[in-house]
Order: structure tokens, then C-alpha cells, then sequence
């Protein structure tokens, strides 16, 4: 047998050796020539000669034609086309090569071949390996472009279709959302048509998941997000978990089952049922469901700080992001953005207290659902205890909300008392969990547990003295504003915080209702009594008797009363005397009320004001032109103070300001058309609720100074001491008062960097000293 | 000196009870209590007191040992000079007296070169009415009056009379020890 011969026949049975495309070589032919291949044995250089052959020309031909569609496109609906037109032309000309492949595979039968080609057992496998190959070897850069146009269109067609499923109405939109043509051009059907065909085609080359999927992927994650931001944008009630994932399981999962069932999700097609596939879709829907929680928490912690703005509308949300924070791992992001979004928005000083303490409660109620083991609360809140405990008015916004019905229903709190914890881990031991790994181990895991939201306030300066006190100071105020004796409402709240407080804390505001109750049975006393002729007076006086003791400290103000006024109390005085034997009675002459009737010339007036207005008014009726220093001088009170009140009387059209410094009664009401500009001009200073009681602050300062003397004390007999050794020696020694006061370490230094300031003190090498004399 | 009696120690002395070691033991801590918590009060008042002259602060952890700072009383050689002393109360105060020691070395005629002082309110006329500050008070006076019929340092008490040449030697050794 001639073998050049046999190269011509073989030429003939593979055209593609001589670069032909129509093979003049019928069935029977080959035939003959298999078999003498076989004889020959050269059956292996046979199938290794065509496939080099293959494969030059898919790397020289069929690979520059398929990418070279992937150029630049204008529209996406260009890139759609083209993408198709290419899978297209490439299906069509790999197709080309099956007969070729056919019968080479039928060489291949022969027992001494190796078994595998490129790690695939039959030919047309290895051939997909080889197509792959050189399609990737030629990868443009830009390929992607243009699929991923191909797969944007035919997933917003195939949404729109699943959508108009639902709703009806779509319909009579001029335009196709799908394709955005004129609904009478809808190439929706066309459309998907295509896809199908594409996909299918790409799917039978083993092309789709290596050409197309991440690209899937990516515009499967983009869609996801998108989704997941358009549903869950800026409503916080209600709970979207559900829905996204039904979303999920019949849009998405629906589309990728379209995609790679290759078209028709009929029962008929092959790679649908395949396990490969099904094994692929559920790895996938797995993935694609991790991100679809990923992107909705990620959503959610964005907007977490409003929706602990509106808890507890929001509470769908917050349960939401619960779930899905115990599925995904973005708690220390969830952290980290909190408590930043708190710095940004709430701790600066643009912000009211009120307004930060609504805002922590809110965050305490919330993050306690988010978290019940209460460690999220303890760290993302830390700042903001940190910050308030900067604030002086914290103490008693909190304290005025306590009482107030405000908008953060802490009076309703505090009625309810405290909550004994229901899921105590004795009673419920199967369902205890361990705290997070995030949890400071130095705290007890059930005192972050059970704290409530008014334990977590007074917590925000660790004791509960400074509320006492400051409930006290708010109590007091209370009380002198009110004549009317009514301590019912207020005992009731007592009872309340002693609950909370304790017996003995509040032991001084319990002194200070009984003085009230005491005073109302002691003035119907002394007025009943005829011998101590206090009815007969020109006005009627009653007193509200206070145990000094027990009340907070009194703003300092001086003030003489007018003669008639102090002649009176003088009455009131012996009376009591006489009454409670060897007590009597020092008068605070600015606190209190008058009610006073003005009678000037044309009119009556009836006000109630403070003691000091009073005296002013009183001081005009026995001469209707005073200087301001002439009505300091007789009254006690600085002229500034003087000024603030007659402004008041001003207001009310009865004083005017003749020259600077110089008022004059005004009797005639009518008379003086200056009258009625003075009064739209005044600034009139209405009634400040300013407080009788030194501030909190003063307070304090005072404290300060009993521990500055202990202080100097031991720095006059020990020299130099640090920080933390004066600190120690405070608490062993001077805490031992009637009165334990607490300092902490921070406080003292700022105090002690004060005094170095005011160069009472000298600090150096870590050591404070006293400056030599 | 019936006020010199600590009553528990003496009602405990007429007590004739066995079981005297543990009964002993728990009276002498209730006395520490009884003492910390009378030096606990006085160093309050003497804090708040704002003596100018003369100061004491515990030392350490310690309540029963102090230190004390004494400033030469006005218009005496001893004028602008600063000396510590060194307090001890033992667990009779304020029956028995504490016992005072000068820390800074102090020229003086009643006191010796380790720091001993002779005082009678130290010695045989101590009170228990006596405190903190009126001890201090008292060595303070006598600095600037001392009492040369009984001197620890005989150098001193003959010196004393010459005010100059005292008060030159007085600040030649005050200056020299202070340096050190």
C-alpha cells in the first residue's frame, strides 16, 4: 500500500488538511480508510495531524472573527446584537467541524490510542477545551462590555416581563420599559427569543459560565443592590427579609435557571436536569443569597441611625437587620459606622441635650433588641455617655424628663418600674448563649443584661448622688413656685424613685414634702388663732416653712422688704415663735409670690410676681421718681439685677425710663403715645424660670474645695505626691464626712491641672507640689 | 487624771475573765476603730480649720503615723523657718500621748540632736483633751519660748540668751541640714 496515496485519501476524508471545506469523501470511502488507517497503525498521527489542524485554525480564523464583534457599540441594544451575532457566527462555524470530528472519533476507537486527549475522554470534548482555550488566549479587554449589554437588556426585558405579570398597567405606557421602544415595537419576544437561542448555543459549546459568568455574577450583584436600596429606601416599618428573598428565589434564581436551562425551562432540555447544573444553581443561589443579606444589612447599618431615630416604628427594621446580623459578619461594621454616624450627627454642640438624651434612649431601646446581651449598647453608646457626662445640663434634662410626660415617655418608664429580667439564665439554661466574643470580660455579662434605660442614664455618671441631688434642686424649685400645698402628685413620684433609688437617698426630698404639708397645717393655724392677729393685717401672709437642713443650698440674693411688709413677717415671726416654742424663723425674702392689685388712676391691675417686683411697685407708691441707684441703695439689690426687673413693670406699661438710668411712675394710661412704642420695643424678659437653688455646678465646686484643703494639706506634710497617690489618700481620708463624696480620677485631674493654672500648684515630673511661699 | 483613762481598758482590767488573750485582741481592735475614727475627725477639722502655722497629714496608709509641718512663729529667731515633725499614736490615744519627734533637725533648747522634744503635754501632763492641733500649737510656742530649766541640748540653752549669735547659729544649722 502506497502511503502517499493513503495522504491523498486522507486529505480527502479530513478536507480541512488542505484547507478545503466540502469533503469529497462519502461514508463508504472512509470506511476503506479507516480500516487502513488502522492497519497502518498510524491512526494516533492521523488524529494528531487534524486536531493541530483544528486548532491552528480556530487560533488564526475562528477567534479573531469572534472577538473581532467585540468592538465599540454606541447603544446597548448595538451590543446586544452584536454579542448574538457573534455567539452565533461562532456556533455556526464550530459546527463546521463536526462531521471532521465525527470521524476522527471513530479513529479514535481503537484499543492502543491513550484514553484521554487535553484531559477529556472524547473528542468533540477535547475540542470545546481547544475552543475555550484559544477563544480566552485572544481575550480583548474590553470583551466584557459588550456582554455584559447583552445580558442587561435581556435581564431588564425579562424583569419587565415578570413584572407586567402583576401588573396590568405597564401596558399602557407609550414606551416598553423592557426595550424601551414604542410599546407597538416591542421587541420584548424578539428579545428573549434571541437570549434563549444565544444562550443555548453558548451553553452546548461549554462557553456560557466561562464566557459569561462572571459578568452574571456582577450585574446579578449590581441588580441585588440596586433592589435591595429601591425597596428598603427610607422606610423603616416593615420588615422587607421576606420579600427580598422571595424576590431573590423567582426573579433572580429565575432568570439564572432561564439562562443556563438554556432557553425554555421546559422539561425536555438536557442540561436542566442534568445534576451538574441543578448543583451549580443551588451553589449559586447560595452565594447570591449571602449577598442579598450582606447588601441588605449594609443598607440598613447605613441608615441605622435613623431608624434608631424613629424606634420604635422602626422596630421591623431593627428585627430585620437582628436576622440578618446573625447571618452575616458585620457587627464590628456595624460598630464602626454607628458610632460615627453618632459623632457626625448627635456629639457636637449644635445639638440639645434633650435632644441627645432622646436620641440614647432611642439607641438604648433599640440596640437592646438588636442585641439583648446589651454589648452593642455598651460600646457604640460609650461615646455618647462620654459626651454627655460633659454636658452640665444632662443631669437635669434627664431629671425634668423623668418627671415630664416628654417625648421620650421616661416618666412612663419609671412607672413601670424596674423590669425583672424574664430570661433569667437559671430559669432558661437551654437557652442561654454565651456573650460575643466582643465583650469586655471585665463586666458582668448580666448586669449588661438587665439594666433598663433609666439605670443606663444615671449610669452615664456612675452615681446615683448627683440624680438625687439634682431631683431635689428640681424638687424645690417645684415646690416654691407653687402656693397651692399640693404635694399629692409630687409623693407619688417620690415613691417612685425611691423604688429605684432607694429609702435613704431620698430621705431629704421626703423632709422637704413634709415641710410643705407641715407649712399649709401651720399657716391655717396661725390664722384661725385670733391671738395672734395675723387676719386683721391690710394683706394676708403665709408662710412656706423649710427645715434649712434639708434643702438644697439657696441662691444667695439679697433684698429689704418694704417696712409694711417686714413688720409683718416680724408678726408672723412671734407667732410661730409662740407656737413651736424655742424655733424661729429666718426669712428669704426674695423667694416667694405677691399677689398685688394695682390701683393707678384710670385702672385696676391684678399680677402675681416675684417678692423683688413687689418691692419695686411698692417703693413707687410712696414716690413716683426713683434713680436707680437711689432704688439700690434702699432695696439691696445690685442696680443690674434692679434694671432685669423693672423691665418687667416697664413691659407692663406702668414704669417708663424718663432719662437713662431715671424711672417715673406712669399713672395715666392713654396720656404719652410713646407708650404703646416702648412696648412693642421692650424686650420684656418674661418670668425667666430662673432656679432659687445654687446649680449642681456650684455644688460641686464647693465639694472641690473641701478636697483642696485636704489637699494642700498633705502636700504641705508630704511634698510631692502623683496624681494617683493624692486620689488614694482622698478616698481614705477625706470621704469619711457626713456627706460621701466621690471624685474620680479624672476629675481630680482636671481640678488639679485647674489649680496648676492658677498657679496654686506645680507639676512637674509627674509629681504636683505645693509653689514655695 | 481620770480623764487619762481609757474606760474599756480599765473596765477590762477589772473584769476578771479567763479567756483573756481573745477578749484583749478584740478590745484592742475595737479601740483602733475607736482611735481611727477619732483621727479620722481630727483630721477633718484640722483641714477645714485652715490653721495658718502649723499642718499634719497621715503619712501614708497608715492613720497612726503623721507628719507635721510647723512654720518658726512671727517675730521669733525661728521666723520663715519650715520643720517637719513625726507623729505616732499608739492604740491608747487619745489616752496616752503620741509620740512627737522633730524629722527636719532643730536647733533648740529643749530639743535633742535625734529630734526628742521635751515637752510636759507630751510627758507627764498630757490630757486626752489635747489634739493634733493643740500639740502642734504648743511646739510651735515653744520655739519661740523655751523652757531652759530642763534643756536636752545644752548648747542651745546656753546660747539662748544672745539672741544674735543664736539666731546666726540657729540659721547656719537650719540652712546646712535643710541642704541635705
Amino acid at each position: 500500500m502506497d502511503t502517499s496515496l493513503s495522504w491523498e485519501e486522507i486529505c480527502d476524508a479530513f478536507p480541512i488538511l488542505k484547507n478545503k471545506d466540502q469533503s469529497d469523501c462519502t461514508a463508504d470511502k472512509f470506511n476503506i480508510l479507516h480500516g487502513k488507517i488502522l492497519n497502518s497503525g498510524s491512526e494516533w498521527e492521523v488524529i494528531e495531524l487534524v486536531m493541530d489542524r483544528i486548532e491552528l485554525e480556530l487560533r488564526q480564523n475562528v477567534a479573531p472573527r469572534f472577538w473581532g464583534k467585540f468592538t465599540s457599540r454606541s447603544t446597548e441594544m448595538e451590543g446586544f446584537e452584536k454579542f448574538k451575532e457573534a455567539v452565533s457566527t461562532l456556533y455556526g462555524t464550530l459546527s463546521l467541524f463536526l462531521p471532521t470530528l465525527e470521524r476522527l472519533e471513530t479513529l479514535r476507537n481503537s484499543p492502543n490510542n491513550p484514553e484521554y486527549i487535553c484531559g477529556e475522554k472524547r473528542l468533540l470534548d477535547t475540542f470545546k477545551v481547544i475552543t475555550r482555550a484559544t477563544l480566552h488566549s485572544q481575550l480583548p479587554i474590553d470583551y466584557q462590555i459588550i456582554t455584559e449589554d447583552f445580558y442587561k437588556v435581556a435581564f431588564t426585558v425579562f424583569c419587565n416581563t415578570d413584572k407586567s405579570d402583576l401588573n396590568e398597567s405597564a401596558e399602557d405606557a407609550i414606551q416598553c420599559s423592557g426595550c424601551n421602544l414604542e410599546t407597538d415595537q416591542c421587541q420584548c419576544k424578539n428579545i428573549i427569543q434571541i437570549f434563549h437561542e444565544t444562550n443555548r448555543m453558548l451553553i452546548e459549546l461549554g462557553l456560557l459560565e466561562r464566557l459569561a459568568g462572571d459578568v452574571l455574577t456582577r450585574l446579578i450583584h449590581k441588580r441585588i443592590e440596586n433592589h435591595v436600596q429601591e425597596t428598603c429606601k427610607g422606610s423603616f416599618d416593615t420588615s422587607y427579609t421576606n420579600t427580598l428573598e422571595e424576590w431573590l428565589e423567582t426573579v433572580v434564581m429565575g432568570w439564572l435557571t432561564n439562562i443556563y436551562g438554556g432557553g425554555s425551562s421546559s422539561e425536555n432540555s438536557v442540561s436542566l436536569n442534568s445534576d451538574e447544573t441543578q448543583n451549580f444553581l443551588r451553589k449559586f443561589k447560595q452565594k447570591l443569597e449571602h449577598l442579598l443579606y450582606e447588601t441588605y444589612t449594609r443598607t440598613r447599618i447605613e441608615q441605622l441611625f435613623n431608624i434608631i431615630i424613629e424606634y420604635p416604628d422602626s422596630e421591623p427594621a431593627v428585627e430585620d437587620l437582628r436576622l440578618c446580623l446573625e447571618k452575616t459578619d458585620l457587627r464590628g461594621h456595624l460598630m464602626g459606622k454607628l458610632q460615627r454616624a453618632l459623632e457626625t450627627r448627635l456629639l457636637h454642640p449644635g445639638v440639645n441635650t434633650p435632644d441627645i438624651l432622646t436620641a440614647y434612649i432611642a439607641a438604648i431601646r433599640a440596640l437592646r433588641q438588636l442585641d439583648p446581651s446589651g454589648v452593642l449598647l455598651d460600646t457604640v453608646t460609650h461615646p455618647i455617655r462620654q459626651y454627655l457626662r460633659c454636658r452640665e445640663d444632662t443631669v437635669r434634662c434627664v431629671v425634668t424628663s423623668l418627671r415630664d410626660e416628654g417625648p421620650n415617655d421616661l416618666a412612663e418608664e419609671l412607672q413601670r418600674g424596674q423590669d425583672s429580667p424574664a430570661e433569667d439564665g437559671t430559669t432558661n439554661w437551654e437557652k442561654w448563649m454565651p456573650d460575643p466574643v466582643d465583650a469586655d470580660p471585665s463586666k458582668l455579662s448580666k448586669a449588661r443584661r438587665t439594666s433598663d434605660v433609666i439605670s443606663m442614664l444615671v449610669s452615664v455618671y456612675g452615681s446615683k448622688d448627683l440624680f438625687v441631688n439634682e431631683y431635689r434642686t428640681l424638687l424645690a424649685d417645684r415646690l416654691l413656685a407653687q402656693f397651692t400645698f399640693n404635694t399629692d402628685k409630687e409623693i407619688r413620684y417620690l415613691e417612685l424613685l425611691k423604688l429605684r433609688f432607694g429609702d435613704s437617698q431620698l430621705h431629704y426630698c421626703e423632709v422637704m414634702l413634709k415641710d410643705i404639708h407641715d407649712s399649709k397645717r401651720m399657716n391655717a393655724h396661725l390664722h384661725s388663732d385670733p391671738a395672734f392677729e395675723l387676719s386683721n393685717k391690710q394683706f394676708v401672709a403665709t408662710a412656706i416653712i423649710l427645715s434649712a437642713q434639708f434643702w438644697p443650698v439657696f441662691k444667695d440674693e439679697t433684698l429689704e422688704l418694704p417696712e409694711i411688709v417686714k413688720e409683718h413677717l416680724n408678726v408672723y415671726t412671734k407667732a410661730f415663735e409662740t407656737l413651736k416654742g424655742n424655733r424661729t424663723l429666718s426669712w428669704k425674702p426674695h423667694l416667694g409670690a405677691v399677689n398685688l392689685d394695682i390701683t393707678i388712676k384710670d385702672r385696676t391691675v391684678n399680677l402675681t410676681v416675684t417678692p423683688i417686683h413687689a418691692t419695686i411697685i411698692c417703693h413707687f407708691e410712696t414716690k413716683p421718681e426713683w434713680t436707680i441707684d437711689e432704688l439700690s441703695q434702699v432695696m439691696h439689690v445690685p442696680p443690674t439685677v434692679l434694671r432685669r426687673r423693672i423691665a418687667f413693670w416697664q413691659s407692663q406699661g406702668l414704669i417708663w425710663e424718663a432719662s437713662t438710668d431715671k424711672f417715673i411712675l406712669v399713672e395715666d394710661s392713654v396720656s404719652g403715645k410713646w407708650k404703646s412704642d416702648v412696648r412693642s420695643e421692650m424686650v420684656c424678659e418674661e418670668e425667666e424660670t430662673e432656679s432659687a437653688m445654687a446649680s449642681a455646678h456650684d455644688q460641686r465646686e464647693e465639694e472641690l474645695q473641701v478636697f483642696w484643703s485636704y489637699i494642700v494639706g498633705m502636700l504641705t506634710n508630704l511634698d510631692s505626691m502623683p496624681l494617683e497617690r493624692i486620689h488614694q489618700m482622698l478616698k481614705m481620708f477625706a470621704s469619711q464626712g457626713p456627706s460621701t463624696v466621690e471624685c474620680s480620677l479624672q476629675e481630680l485631674r482636671h481640678f488639679l491641672e485647674r489649680k496648676v493654672k492658677e498657679q496654686k500648684l506645680i507639676f512637674s515630673g509627674g509629681l504636683y507640689r505645693l509653689p514655695k511661699p | 487624771m481620770a480623764q487619762n483613762i481609757n474606760p474599756s481598758v480599765s473596765s477590762h482590767i477589772n473584769s476578771p475573765t479567763e479567756s483573756k488573750t481573745s477578749e484583749g485582741t478584740q478590745h484592742i481592735s475595737q479601740d483602733n476603730h475607736a482611735v481611727t475614727k477619732r483621727l479620722q475627725k481630727e483630721l477633718m477639722v484640722l483641714m477645714m480649720s485652715g490653721e495658718k502655722g502649723v499642718s499634719a497629714f497621715p503619712e501614708g496608709e497608715n492613720l497612726f503615723k503623721w507628719v507635721a509641718t510647723v512654720t518658726g512663729p512671727d517675730s521669733t529667731v525661728y521666723e520663715g523657718l519650715t520643720y517637719k515633725l513625726a507623729l505616732e499614736f499608739g492604740s491608747g490615744y487619745p489616752y496616752s500621748a503620741p509620740v512627737v519627734k522633730f524629722k527636719t533637725p532643730c536647733f533648740h533648747p529643749n530639743v535633742d540632736t535625734c529630734g526628742n522634744i521635751c515637752l510636759d503635754i507630751l510627758k507627764e501632763k498630757w490630757s486626752a483633751l489635747y489634739d493634733i492641733r493643740t500639740i502642734l500649737l504648743s511646739i510651735q510656742s515653744l520655739l519661740g519660748e523655751p523652757n531652759n530649766e530642763s534643756p536636752l541640748n545644752i548648747q542651745a540653752a546656753d546660747l539662748w540668751p544672745n539672741q544674735v549669735k543664736f539666731k546666726k547659729y540657729l540659721l547656719e544649722h537650719y540652712n546646712s541640714h535643710s541642704k541635705n
